[in-house]
């Protein structure tokens, strides 16, 4: 059976990142090639009522991340965050306003190994579930 | 990658950015999952990202599951939550013109598209044997959520799905369906 290749570590994004516009820094790529992954922020555009609700959600499936160790960073920034994760018992994590790519990789890079970083279970050659692709 | 500016909004599975979220023994990569994000990047089309419906449910250490073991009146109601979240960007971005797909998980009881997981049987303890065949037609719990969501707005997304957890995937038939499908919403040729 092929191993999980999580990497145990996520970093919040502002949209801005997300969706670059043309020549401006991609952090979708600086993730993948770093082995982190994204949960998205929402654009500034949205509604406040919309953008309160989204965060809300965001803020609560990081805390789910943050029990099990999972290691976090924001990259960017976004109105209400902070107070959304306040609400979610979770402090602002360390945070960059990159300039580049190379500025943003070097970051991800420098950060110590997360608090957990397998699970005992997911070793066990042995597992024979073989449903729920969620 | 790179941005070319936007055709369209696709909303992203959750896990098609971040892997970290897959039920365990379910990531297929270390975080982004870099070959539907490729696809989008190149044909120009904003991403969204949805919430993980059953991280937010059931945890990181859930089990694996079906659909029949998920579709309990509880389980709806948080979808019903999620969708509605979800629906109120779409409807943002559906009144300002701009074209609307949904990119799910191929297989999954949550976010199946076209393929779902589904067996009336399964419960008890988490042992059965490899090869069990769950796979079948239809919708996740929670894109049949946000679908109805979306209807009673009165919009109609494309409908895409990530396949790497089907027996049968192949990344480059995925890359052609996901370019055909963005194709068709935006009338450009192949």
């Amino acid at each position: 059976m092929k191993p999980d290749d999580r990497s145990f570590r996520i970093a919040l994004v502002a949209d801005r990142y997300v969706n670059p516009p043309p020549g401006a820094l991609d952090a979708l790529a600086v993730l993948a090639e770093a082995g982190w992954g994204a949960m998205q922020l929402p654009a500034d555009d949205y509604p406040a009522d919309i953008a309160a609700l989204v965060l809300a959600e965001v803020t609560e499936q990081a805390g789910e991340f943050s029990r099990h160790g999972y290691d976090f960073v924001l990259i960017g920034e976004r109105d209400g965050l902070t107070d959304a994760l306040a609400a979610a018992g979770l402090a602002v994590p360390d945070q960059i306003t990159p300039s580049d790519a190379a500025e943003l990789l070097g970051f991800l890079r420098a950060r110590p190994a997360p608090a957990v970083s397998t699970w005992s279970w997911l070793d066990d050659a042995d597992s024979a579930a073989t449903t729920d692709r969620g | 990658m790179g941005h070319r500016g936007t055709r369209g909004v696709a909303f992203v599975a959750h896990c098609l950015l971040n892997q970290n979220s897959k039920v365990g023994d379910g990531a297929h990569c270390a975080g982004v999952y870099s070959p539907i994000v490729d696809v989008l990047r190149d044909k120009g089309w904003r991403i969204e990202q949805m919430p993980c419906p059953e991280l937010a449910f059931t945890g990181l250490n859930r089990f694996w599951a079906v659909r029949e073991q998920l579709d309990t009146p509880a389980y709806r109601q948080h979808c019903r939550r999620l969708a509605t979240a979800v629906a109120g960007m779409i409807a943002v971005r559906a009144e300002r013109g701009e074209d609307i797909v949904l990119i799910g998980v191929e297989g999954s009881p949550s976010m199946g598209v076209h393929i779902t997981s589904s067996d009336p049987a399964r419960g008890g303890r988490p042992e059965w044997p490899d090869g069990t065949a769950e796979l079948t037609s239809g919708e996740g719990i929670f894109i049949e959520e946000l679908r109805r969501e979306l209807g009673r707005r009165g919009i109609v997304p494309g409908l895409g799905g990530e396949t790497h957890a089907l027996p049968d995937h192949d990344e480059l038939a995925q890359q052609t369906r996901l370019e055909s499908l963005l194709d068709s919403r935006t009338g450009e040729a192949q």
